[in-house]
Order: C-alpha cells, then structure tokens, then sequence
C-alpha cells in the first residue's frame, strides 16, 4: 500500500511538472500578450517594449519558468491582470465559492440519486426501473446550458419567483443558490443514479445474493447488509471523479448565473489572456484531479479487498 | 449677443449665426460648433431658439426623485488604476463620477463645457485657451487649478506612461498655466477637435499630485461629487456622495451608486433587471432588444451613434495589396442586407468610408451598390478568375461581430471567394489588431468624423490597421482639421469619402444603434452614445 501511496505521489508531481512546462511555454512565449493585456488594445509598439522591459519579460524563458515555480511552490502565484491584485486573493475566495456550490450539489443529489439507482437496481425491468431509466436518460440528455436557459425562464422571466443571478453580492443567499444548483442536479443525477442501477442490477445476479434469498433472509436484510456495499463500489469512484467535473466543467452554469466560482475564473482569466491566472487555475484544476483519482484508487481499494497492490 | 460679441468668443462665431439664419447649418449643427468654439451653452441654445423660434433648452438636471437614493446598475467591474489609462468605458464610467473631463460630450452629441467653463480657439486654431470653473475642489479640500491640467497633459504627452491620449493629442506639443485658472494649449498643427477629445473617456483630469501619491485612482482625491467606498475587481463597485465639500455643480439628487459586475454573459445582465437585482444595464445586445420590447416594466433606451466596425484590408499585405481584389470583395456587399441579417436593422447601413450621417461634416455619396459581374471581372483582371481563399479574423464577443463576418462571408460566395472566418477570443485578436491582413475591428462613437480619420487612416499613425498612405488624403485631413467653416468641411470631407471608397480599403458594413434598459425607478437617464453616464443628472423614484 505504502509503495502504490508513494507511486501515486510521485506521478502526481511529475503531471503537474509536466503540465506547468507547457503552460509556461504556451503562455509565455508571446510576451507580447502580456504587454497589450496590461497597457490596453490601443497601446504603440514602443510602450509595450518599455512595458516588457521595466517588467523583466525580455529575459530568457528558462529564467522566468524557474523564478515562477520557486514562486509558486511558496504559495506566489503572481498578479492577476485582469484584476489587477494577487492571483491568491482572487483563487482562494472563487474556489470555496464552487466548493460550496458542489457541497450543496452534491449534498442533494448524492442521496438522490443512490437511491434512485438503488431501488432501479434492485428490480431490473420492472415499472420502477424502466421510469427511472427513462427520467435518467431525459435529464442527463439536456446540455446545461439549456436546462439553465429553460429553468431561468420559468422561475425568473415567467413567475418571478427567484433572482436571475448568483452573484451573492449582498452575502450568501439561499434564493441566489437554487437555480444554480437545480441546474447542476438535473445534469448529473441521471448519470450517478444510472451508474448505481447498474451496479446494484450486477449485484442482484450474483450467487451469493441468490444465496442468501434462498436461505430465507429477508429481502431488505438481502439489500442492505449484502448488497449495498458491493453495488457502491463503482458508484464511488463515479462520486468522486465528479468533483473533479464540479470543480472545471461548471463554467458554463457559473457564467450564466454570474456567479463567481472557479470555472467563470477561468473561463475569465482566458478569455482575458490572464497568465498568472490561468497559469494558477490550471495547476490547481491539474491538482484536483489528480488528487481525486488517487483518492478514487484508494477508495477502490478499500471498498473492494479482493484488489491487491504490489 | 450682437456681433462683436460672438466674435470676442470666436472670430468665427458671426458667420456661423449667419449660416443658422440662412438656414444653411442645422440647430444641432449650430449648438456643436459654437459650444466648440466657447461659447457657452446657454448662449447658444438662446440664441438657436431665438433663430428658428423654437424653445430649446439644454439638458437639465432630473428634477424628479428621492434625494437619497442608490441605483445599482449591471456593468463589468474592471480593474482601475489610472483614468488616462482607461481603454473600455466601463472603467471610466466608475472613474467620471470622481475625476471629471474639462469638457463634455452629451448624448445629444453635442461637446459643452465642464470643467473649464469656457474656452476660445485663436483664429487657426492653433493654440486653445481654456477657462477653468473657479468653484471647483479636490476631495481633500485643495482648489482645483490650472496646474492640475497641465501635470496631466505633461503625464499623457510621455508615451512611456502608455495612455491612448498620446495618440490622441498628437498635434499638442504641450499645455501652459497662464494663470491659476487659465491653461493655453499649444498645438504644431490646427486642431479643431481639441475639446472633442478633451470628452473622450480617457481625458478626465486627476489631481496634479497624483502620479506623486501612487497614480492609483483609489488613493486620490476627485473633483466629482462621488468618491469611492467599495471596490472589489470583477465583483463591485460602490460609491457615495463626497462628504468634505459641496460639489461645484450643486446639490445631486442621486446618494449612491452601486455597480455589479455580473460577467460577460447578455443573458445574467436581463435576468438581474429583469428580477429586479439591478436597475440598469450597461448594455444589452441586438438579440435582447425584441424580449426587452416585450416586458412592460422595463424601460428601452436607443441612440444612434458613430460606432461601428470595419472589415480593413492590410493594403500591403497580399492578396489584399492589389486594388482590383479589394474593390472586388467591396463589390459582392449589400450593405442593407447586411444590417438586416446581422445587426436585426437596428442602425444605419454603411458606406465603406467611416464618416456616419450623424457627423457634422458628414456628405451624403451614391451607396455603394452589389455587383457580382464587376466583382468576377475584377478578380479575373487580378488574376482570381478561378475563386480565392481568404480569411478573416474577428473577436468571439460581442457576437455582432463575428456574424457579420459570417454574412460577408456568404455575400462573398456567389463571387467565387471563399471566406473562411476565424474567430478568436478577444485578447488574441487585439495582441495583433493592427497586423492582421484582414480583420474586422469594432471603433467606438467620436463626435467629429475628421477624429476617426485622424486615428485610422493617416500615414503612420498607430492606429493606422490598414497600413494606409496616401499624401493626398493626408494634405486634405490636414485641410479639414482646420476648416471651421461646417461647409467647407463637408465639401473637404466628401473628397475624403470619395478617397476611402475609391481605394476601397475598408467595408464598413453598418452604424450601429445601441440599447440598454432600466427599470422605471431611474429619472435622468439618458443613452450617450459613449455609454458614457452622467451621474449628477439621475436620481431614483422612491418605488
């Protein structure tokens, strides 16, 4: 375990090694960029050269690759130029903003749909099954983006009934969350619960449950003390590569309720040509999913003893 | 006023009433160039209404509303520094309800007085004197004199410090205190567009010792009569009424504003309003106009204005170096359509020469017309009888851009030209702006057409995206920017017209009309064509 713990960590390190070098070389490369971000589309060719000079990108690449990493192992991630600030001061906060966002998401639809997937499972083909499959494939089939257009027309244009951003700009609103979240919800459920289905379906064929309906055990004893932790297995490593798509893949529900978390961070910081930003962004969103595959393995491993590690 | 009078002001003047009396200059016309010249506005919208016996007021102060109120408003939150810096008129709309511009240009289109309360031009206008307001303060109590104007134009004239009023007062070879409220502009060359691009949203004047005190907006005072109290990067801006001092304009009905930077998507912007989140918007596209139409307790605003964009030929680069394939791509355009497909009619079909019919010196020419046979001829004589491979590059946002691309490139086909349109997120397209050999560009609204011209067209100028030389449309622009006289101009201009579309260097596909919306709490509001807003005028109805 030790030896597969220490080959994770250090495959990890050599990702994000190899990810911050060809981001430094893709962003880096034109300084040019840099320059016109900083001083404006309108800016002459000179003033951008002083620019560049006064601030030390007209040095060797090699050079500033090594200062940014020495920086951003210390917890420097440099400036943000689009806001104008420490990129820390403006990651930290956007992060736990879509870190709550995924809490709520997932403290909602976690449940939900393992127990969707459940019931759907333990009754393969029957009306329960077939209705949840369906509701599934609907469901997860709508991109977000038409699920937050058609949700935004319904509660915010038509009735009323709820704010039409997510921006939390007089603090945390509950109101401001529901949208946001129905959206996220909607979305993945359907995949969780189709994935549990079929975990807990394979699960109901296997001998052993067969075995133990035919001793005479009570069905609910069946499911739950036999069943259940078997069918999860694979629904847990489903959960946990969803932080990952929670973390990056939310821009399009974040831009369209403007709401600041880390996918609209990064979309902005790319859309801006923000290199200390995306730069920083990317190394996270690298750390995320790595860190949560190897977490996923881990889990694996422990959920399912008969994986063995050398 | 009698003649001698005016002629105090300007020597100009007198001829132009007389232009107003024979009915040969229009009343907009009229207030523009005299108010240009110094006079005063009250003078002469009095004298416009004692003319054409029509009661013309100037723009005056909502009158209505709670004193007190806050309104909130949807707009990207940029990160702010220093206004000369400024390059999107969202930061400077932050930075005018603190640091003011000397002069004003209002959604009539018409540039007045503001900071300094008059001014006169001698009689080449080479050399503009202006008259600073003497009841105007800093926020930290100092008088605001005639050497604040000057630090700043000494800042704007080092093209080290990187501000577009480098370019854009090309011709002042610098500014002198001529007394504590008095500051003479010398010019190397006539300039009639000095208080123009004094309104510019880049030109509000900052305390002389800002650049000493950090040149950081947020740690200076302003001569506005709003100042700072919260401000965090792509999430908000707000702003009180200053507490120090009255502001020289008097008692402001508006107490606050709060500014709410809901990202870049159209859509967050209408739901905020429309949920009543905010008051008003920045913006809102061409697409949304029909919805906001659509819900009654929105209100629509509208304006005409200058703003456009050019799909410019590099005319060295190749195949665009030949004049025969640019007036070819020229010829396949129908520029009404293009405005319908595009843009949903919402403006003014263009005419391929940058001068817009709201423009003072605007001259009407015959509209450029469609015609494939010309275009196939002309690329056969180029040398492209079997078809041609081009591409043009254009930004993703805002989409009125890259549609249009797209209409173009379908008009272009039946021609035999195949436009491929490359679409690039907009800090890859502006690193290179001036560089690609076919680009669409987008220019904001100026209030004179020889501005533009200036900016875009003359040799070797930095903004100069064509790469565009021509000695004789130079010695005409240089013509134009000294002619006073409206007619004079016009007929200078026609030429220059004549010249853009001759040399087929750019189509200009449309002027846009621009819109945004409110709901019904905000008086005084008023759609500049800028977008530049005009706090001290609004204020909010209690409900």
């Amino acid at each position: 375990m030790i030896v597969f713990l220490a080959r994770r960590l250090v495959f990890m390190l050599l990702t994000m090694l190899a990810v911050s070098i060809i981001l430094f070389a893709m962003l880096e490369v034109n300084v040019e960029s840099i320059a016109v971000r900083v001083l404006g589309a309108y800016s002459t060719d000179t003033q951008r050269e002083i620019w560049l000079e006064a601030n030390g990108y007209l040095r060797p690449i090699y050079v500033r690759y090594i200062e940014w990493l020495g920086n951003f192992l210390v917890g420097d991630f440099g400036e943000s130029t689009r806001f104008n600030t420490r990129v820390a001061d403006i990651l930290w906060p956007r992060l736990g903003n879509t870190g709550l966002l995924a809490l709520f998401t997932f403290g909602i639809m976690i449940p939900i749909s393992l127990t969707l997937g459940v019931f759907a499972g333990m009754r393969e083909g029957s009306r329960t099954d077939r209705s949840i499959t369906f509701l599934s494939v609907i469901t997860t089939s709508v991109p977000e983006f038409a699920s937050a257009v058609l949700l935004s027309f319904i509660f915010v244009f038509w009735l009323g009934l709820l704010p039409g951003t997510s921006g939390f700009t007089d603090g945390f609103s509950l109101r401001e969350m529901i949208l946001p979240v129905m959206v996220l919800i909607i979305y993945d459920f359907g995949y969780v619960a189709r994935m549990t289905r079929a975990s807990m379906a394979e699960v109901m064929q296997s001998p052993y449950i067969r075995t133990a309906v035919l001793k005479g055990l009570p069905y609910r004893r069946v499911v739950m003390r036999h069943a259940l932790r078997n069918a999860l297995i694979a629904p847990f490593t489903v959960i946990v590569l969803q932080i990952n798509w929670l973390l990056s893949g939310v821009i399009v529900v974040e831009y369209f309720f403007a709401y600041k978390g880390f996918g609209a961070l990064l979309l902005e910081a790319a859309l801006n040509n923000d290199v200390d930003l995306i730069q920083a962004c990317a190394m996270i969103a690298v750390i995320v999913a790595v860190g949560t595959q190897t977490i996923a393995d881990i889990g694996y491993t422990y959920l399912n003893p008969r994986i063995r590690f050398t | 006023m009698d003649k001698k009078e005016l002629a105090s002001v300007h020597v100009a003047l007198p001829n132009l009433v007389e232009q107003l009396e024979k009915g040969r200059t229009t009343r907009r016309d009229f207030l523009r160039t005299s108010t240009l010249l110094g006079l005063s506005a009250t003078a002469a919208y009095g004298i416009a209404g004692k003319i054409t016996g029509e009661h013309f007021v100037a723009p005056a102060r909502a009158q209505q509303g709670t004193p007190g109120g806050t309104v909130r408003i949807s707009m990207n939150v940029m990160e702010l520094s220093d206004p000369s810096l400024a390059d999107w008129s969202q930061k400077s709309n932050i930075y005018r309800a603190v640091n003011e511009p000397l002069a004003k240009i209002g959604a009539d289109n018409i540039t007045r007085p503001y900071l300094a309360e008059r001014w006169e031009a001698n009689d080449d206008l080479t050399a503009w004197t202006f008259h600073l307001r003497q009841n105007a303060t800093w926020s930290n109590g100092d008088a605001f004199i005639a050497d604040d104007v000057v630090a700043n134009i000494e800042k704007w004239l080092d093209e080290a410090h990187g501000s577009s009023n480098y370019s854009r007062f090309s011709s002042l070879e610098g500014a002198e205190a001529i007394d504590d409220h008095t500051v003479r502009f010398n010019l190397s060359s006539p300039d009639l567009a000095v208080p123009e691009s004094l309104g510019d949203y880049p030109a509000l004047i900052v305390h002389r010792d800002f650049w000493n005190n950090g040149g950081s907006f947020l740690d200076n005072p302003g001569t506005g009569p709003f100042q700072m109290s919260d401000y965090s990067v792509a999430e908000r801006a707000t702003l009180a009424q200053r507490t120090d001092a009255p502001w020289w304009g008097g008692d402001v009905l508006l107490g606050g504003i709060d500014i709410i930077d809901h990202g870049d998507d159209p859509s967050a912007y209408l739901a905020a309003l429309a949920s009543g989140q905010v008051d008003l918007l920045y913006e809102i596209s061409a697409d949304q106009v029909a919805a906001v139409r659509g819900m009654e307790d929105l209100e629509l605003y509208e304006t005409v204005t200058g703003q456009t964009g050019v799909a410019r030929f590099h005319v060295t680069s190749p195949p665009f170096d030949d004049p025969r394939v640019r007036r070819a791509i020229r010829a396949c355009i129908d520029h009404d359509v293009l405005l319908e497909l595009a843009f949903q009619n919402l403006g003014t079909p263009g005419e391929d020469h940058h001068v817009a019919p709201i423009h003072p010196e605007y001259a009407e020419l015959p509209r450029p017309q469609q015609d494939y046979d010309l275009a196939r001829s002309l690329l056969a004589e180029a040398g492209y009888a079997d078809g041609l491979d081009i591409e043009i590059n254009c930004v993703a946002q805002p989409t009125w851009e890259p549609n249009t691309c797209q209409v173009i490139a379908e008009m272009l086909r039946p021609a035999g030209i195949n436009l491929n349109v490359n679409i690039l997120p907009g800090g890859t397209y502006w690193d290179r702006w001036t560089d690609w050999p076919f680009g669409f560009t987008s220019w904001t609204h100026r209030p004179l057409g020889v501005q533009v011209l200036n900016l875009a067209y003359r040799t070797g100028v930095p903004w100069n995206e064509t790469n565009y030389s021509n000695p004789e449309f130079d010695a005409l622009l240089d013509q134009a920017n000294a002619t006073l006289d409206l007619e004079a101009r016009r007929a200078i201009t026609e030429q220059l017209e004549q010249i853009i579309q001759n040399d087929s260097i750019i189509i200009q596909p449309y002027w846009r009309a621009i819109h945004t919306a409110s709901n019904r709490n905000i008086n005084g509001f008023q759609l500049q064509p800028a977008r530049e807003f005009d706090f001290p005028v609004w204020s909010m109805s209690s409900s």
